[in-house]
């Protein structure tokens, strides 16, 4: 199973939150499968979807999915320990490992050799830290949203590779307004 | 704690009402405020770059963010500025101790206050630069600019002016 596989899977579970999603192939993929309002797709910014995640999370009360990628969480480690530290409950951190920087080349990234980021998760104070195979990942992150009391991290260990893909063709403010909007803020649209 | 309270006080009164810090000895006496203060969200965060993700997403949530760093936190960020805060076009009140400046005991911080208003006039940041209390009264309005021109801005204070606000 590869990433565009994991996202088709998931899809359902994705449309009833907030997403928060990587920039690159991850955003590309995900418009691709079904581009929804409540996706925000990152256009830069490698590293903090977990970031943009957690201060929605912390912001209003709906349920927040961050889709982040094992390359940008090795570049934005210190987010682990905000995470592990600050994380509220309706806040859940999807990390789609594959072992590769699959956005620029399919690269070897340090979870491929000896990191483990479930392991750097528990260390940074990360409750419910884990780590399942693409298969696994629609039932463990169902038990993460429906448990009201707790944050969770999931890191879904999946193959490299991925499909060919144009950019996202959306302007930043409208995806920044259309996200806005399903909240309840914006009501000029 | 006069000054610290009084720029507090004003960025409420901007509509502030949720802060980061990556800690400044200068910005102590502001974070004691803040996590004593029920009414707004405060919390450290341990790197300037992520809390620039951390205030996109409370933006995102509907709060009127700020996060508070040393100048040479302007330095770790800067990508985060412009490829998600001016990107998505995000209001964000940077509230800065402005080390390196008259006074600074520490010599190696004069190297990031030198280039820190080339970098933010670079970015086309809107500043305040506050080196006196009277200036300290601008910061409500400064603050509700960021959100009427949709854009990042920057408060600046003087190390004289917060180093004898015990």
């Amino acid at each position: 199973m590869n990433r565009f596989d994991l996202l088709n899977k998931i899809q359902k579970i994705l449309k009833e939150n907030l997403v928060i999603c990587n920039i690159g192939l991850p955003s590309q993929e995900l418009y691709k499968i079904s581009d929804q309002p409540n996706f925000f797709y990152m256009l830069g910014s490698m590293g903090l979807s977990s970031s943009i995640g957690l201060g929605l999370a912390l912001s209003q009360n709906k349920h927040v999915i961050s889709i982040d990628g094992d390359g940008s969480v090795l570049m934005n480690m210190n987010t682990l320990a905000t995470i592990g530290n600050r994380a509220p409950s309706n806040y859940t951190l999807l990390i789609i490992d594959n072992g590769s920087y699959g956005s620029t080349g399919d690269q070897r990234t340090f979870t491929d050799e000896n990191t483990s980021l479930k392991d750097v998760a528990i260390g940074a104070g990360c409750n419910n830290v884990v780590e399942c195979s693409g298969d696994e990942t629609v039932n463990e992150l169902s038990k993460a949203i429906e448990d009201q009391n707790n944050s969770y991290v999931i890191i879904s260990k999946i193959n490299s590779g991925n499909v060919k893909i144009d950019p996202i063709p959306l302007n930043p403010i409208t995806i920044r307004d259309r996200f806005r909007k399903f909240i309840g803020i914006v009501k000029y649209l | 704690m006069k000054i610290s309270k009084k720029i507090i006080d004003n960025l409420k009164k901007g509509g502030v009402d949720f802060y980061l810090s990556v800690p400044c000895k200068l910005l102590a006496n502001m974070i004691d405020i803040l996590e004593n203060d029920k009414d707004v969200y405060y919390s450290a965060v341990p790197r300037e770059e992520e809390g620039m993700g951390i205030c996109a997403g409370a933006y995102l949530g509907n709060k009127f963010p700020c996060i508070m760093m040393q100048n040479t936190g302007i330095g770790n960020s800067v990508n985060a500025i412009v490829s998600l805060l001016q990107l998505y076009q995000m209001p964000v009140v940077f509230l800065i101790s402005y080390r390196g400046t008259p006074g600074e005991p520490v010599g190696a911080q004069g190297g990031m206050a030198k280039i820190t208003e080339d970098i933010l006039q670079t970015l086309r940041i809107p500043m305040l630069h506050c080196s006196s209390e009277n200036d300290l009264e601008k910061i409500s309005t400064f603050s509700k600019h960021a959100k009427v021109v949709e854009s990042p801005v920057a408060i600046l204070c003087d190390f004289n002016l917060m180093k004898d606000d015990k």
